[in-house]
């Protein structure tokens, strides 16, 4: 890792060192069930943004795996899915911006990729991975988690949550696009959103390219693989497009023996299984198919 | 895995309540008397050579204001062009509809009540949109959001350039129950129709069979609130896609996973054989929520093709390099 890259990692580390965090929690009797029990939890991530999350514990004897869900590409998170609540202490971030935790800045679709984007330190991306670290801190500090097994899922942001806290994470499944990977590539083969939202930031100010890329150097997942420990799954689309093989090629060779790529069917209950499979084998945990047998 | 029947001979037992007619009668009489006033912004940096975007806005159940991505090529055909309206589905915010212009239709994403760009007036989050007066018919979320999705249809139609006798509708999840809805709700509009895994379906069955959220919302809120159960049920018979379906008179394309633990795919059977016109119904074993989006997309395409007869654009200007 280059030395500007450490430091403005190690900068997002040093501000969240200098932020309480200043948690509450509050148990939900309505989303507990006999399965599990679940909480909603605030807390304050850099920049005095509150943030939220919903953390569930299983039913039963501790410790467990811990699951980190790291949010996806919108407005909303459902708290963990039941088969994760039975199996992982398992915590659902809502990032900045995202509901829940959009008071006083709210992100927008499309705009949250390129919000503040010409400046590395302003760029949102930046506070939104540091909101992913303080949640992980936080889960890894629940009394019933088992700190030698704990996952993560994601996007770009669940890797640089891996490559800055390699000692807590062992497996990290990418189940979300990876959105900042090779994001200015995307962006001239394909004219879709989320994509696209940084070919409107060019459109609407063509000489803003340089500082585009300047930032998005700091979100180099193939330079930031070098520092990951866990066990990473890549799943793998179509040959030729974005996010097939050859497309993944740069981030798995720097995962080196580390990462497992699991060719999609773009069949969504059999890659969810598939992915279900590969983490709780990693975790120590049943793996809770979503898919059914059809018996007549 | 779960062993379950199989979901093909499943039957509900959700059924129409007595004054149900009359309770859409009245609900889309007085919807009527709400000026849509609709407007259009240009929006000029998501525009391209080819597709210009817009932001749409009109006013709809009790004047809430209700916005929308509305993308039209920039050359419009002299005979119109064909529109589609997509709604959204429940956690989803409306992407902008850039691609569907790009294939020659004037193309509405639209985001109901309750989403980031309408959610001013009503806004009861998520989860809470689901089971938002659940208990009350004539103020349960869903009833404001089908009013929506009613308005929107009528606004896309009269929109400059668009041809009104060429109004399609096509979305998945919350999207497919909207698309159903439109269609039944306005049939002198919707000429054809596309619905993935519809959710609102055979609402107690779905909360029995459904593992996940959004179904859950209404599992957690029975747990706290037992008593209301009858009253929850009573409510959603209004609602139940499954009551608005004979309804529909344009053809629909309906696909579904068979693995779906979001809308059981149980209920989209139910659906499917409940639709008053003409139909076609395509299953995917394994797929889950996203009913086989991606096997189906050629098949969607040809389908509203069909019915819509879009005029295709040519490609885009590249944009320029970072």
């Amino acid at each position: 890792m280059d030395a500007a890259l450490k430091t403005y990692w190690d900068d997002v580390d040093a501000e969240l060192a200098a932020t309480d965090a200043a948690v509450e929690i509050e148990s939900s009797r309505r989303m507990s069930s006999p399965a599990a029990r679940v909480s909603f939890l605030r807390f304050t991530g850099i920049g005095h943004a509150r943030l939220t999350a919903y953390l569930s514990v299983p039913a039963g004897d501790s410790p467990f795996p811990g699951l980190l869900v790291t949010s996806r590409y919108g407005s909303v998170n459902n708290p963990p899915h039941p088969f994760d609540q039975e199996r992982y202490v398992a915590l659902v971030l809502n990032h900045r911006g995202q509901r829940l935790s959009d008071v006083p800045w709210r992100a927008a679709y499309p705009g949250l990729l390129v919000e503040a984007i010409r400046d590395p330190r302003r760029y949102v991306m930046r506070a939104i991975a540091a909101d992913f670290l303080r949640a992980l801190d936080l889960l890894v500090a629940q009394p019933e988690v088992d700190v030698t097994r704990v996952g993560m899922t994601g996007g770009d942001l669940a890797l640089v949550a891996a490559a800055r806290r390699p000692a807590a994470v062992g497996a990290v499944a990418l189940t979300e696009p990876l959105l900042l990977y090779r994001l200015a590539d995307a962006a001239a083969r394909t004219d879709a959103y989320p994509y696209e939202e940084l070919n409107d930031e060019l459109r609407a100010d063509p000489g803003a390219g340089p500082a585009i890329a300047g930032t998005l150097r700091f979100f180099d997942l193939p330079a930031l693989a070098a520092d990951v420990r866990a066990r990473v799954l890549l799943p793998t689309g179509d040959p030729g497009s974005i996010g097939g093989p050859e497309w993944n090629e740069p981030l798995a060779e720097a995962l080196g023996g580390r990462v497992q790529q699991l060719a999609l069917t773009h069949l969504g209950a059999k890659d969810q299984d598939a992915v279900d499979a590969w983490l709780s084998g990693q975790l120590g945990a049943p793996a809770r198919p979503r898919g059914w047998q059809v018996v007549a | 895995m779960t062993v379950r029947s199989d979901p093909a001979t499943f039957r509900t037992r959700v059924t129409r309540p007595d004054d149900f007619d009359d309770f859409w009668t009245r609900t889309l009489a007085e919807a009527a008397t709400i000026d849509a006033a609709p407007r259009l912004q240009p929006i000029p940096h998501r525009s391209t050579a080819d597709v210009a975007v817009f932001e749409l806005e009109f006013r709809s159940w009790h004047g809430v204001q209700i916005r929308g991505w509305y993308c039209r090529p920039t050359r419009a055909p002299a005979e119109g062009l064909p529109g589609l309206l997509l709604p959204p589905g429940y956690i989803s915010e409306p992407a902008v509809p850039r691609d569907w212009a790009k294939r020659g239709y004037a193309a509405l994403a639209l985001a109901t009540r309750g989403k980031l760009r309408s959610g001013a007036q009503f806004n009861p989050g998520f989860p809470g949109l689901l089971t938002y007066n659940i208990v009350d018919r004539e103020t349960y979320s869903y009833r404001g959001m089908y009013v929506d999705a009613w308005r929107a249809a009528d606004v896309l139609a009269g929109l400059p350039d668009v041809d009104r006798a060429r109004i399609g509708v096509a979305g998945g999840s919350q999207g497919g129950a909207l698309s159903l809805v439109s269609a039944a709700l306005r049939p002198e509009i919707i000429t054809c129709a596309v619905a993935s895994a519809p959710y609102l379906c055979c609402f107690p069955e779905s909360v029995e069979l459904s593992v996940s959220w959004p179904y859950r919302e209404i599992t957690d809120y029975l747990r706290e609130h037992p008593q209301n159960e009858v009253a929850a049920w009573r409510t959603t018979a209004y609602f139940d896609v499954v009551n608005l379906a004979a309804w529909v008179r344009a053809p629909v394309l309906m696909h579904l996973g068979l693995s779906d633990d979001i809308c059981p795919p149980e209920t989209g059977y139910a659906t499917f054989a409940a639709l008053g016109g003409p139909k076609s119904l395509e299953v995917f074993k394994d797929a889950g929520h996203e009913a086989g989006a991606y096997w189906m997309a050629p098949r969607v395409e040809g389908f509203l093709a069909e019915h819509l007869r879009p005029v295709a654009v040519a490609p885009a200007a590249a944009a320029p390099e970072v």
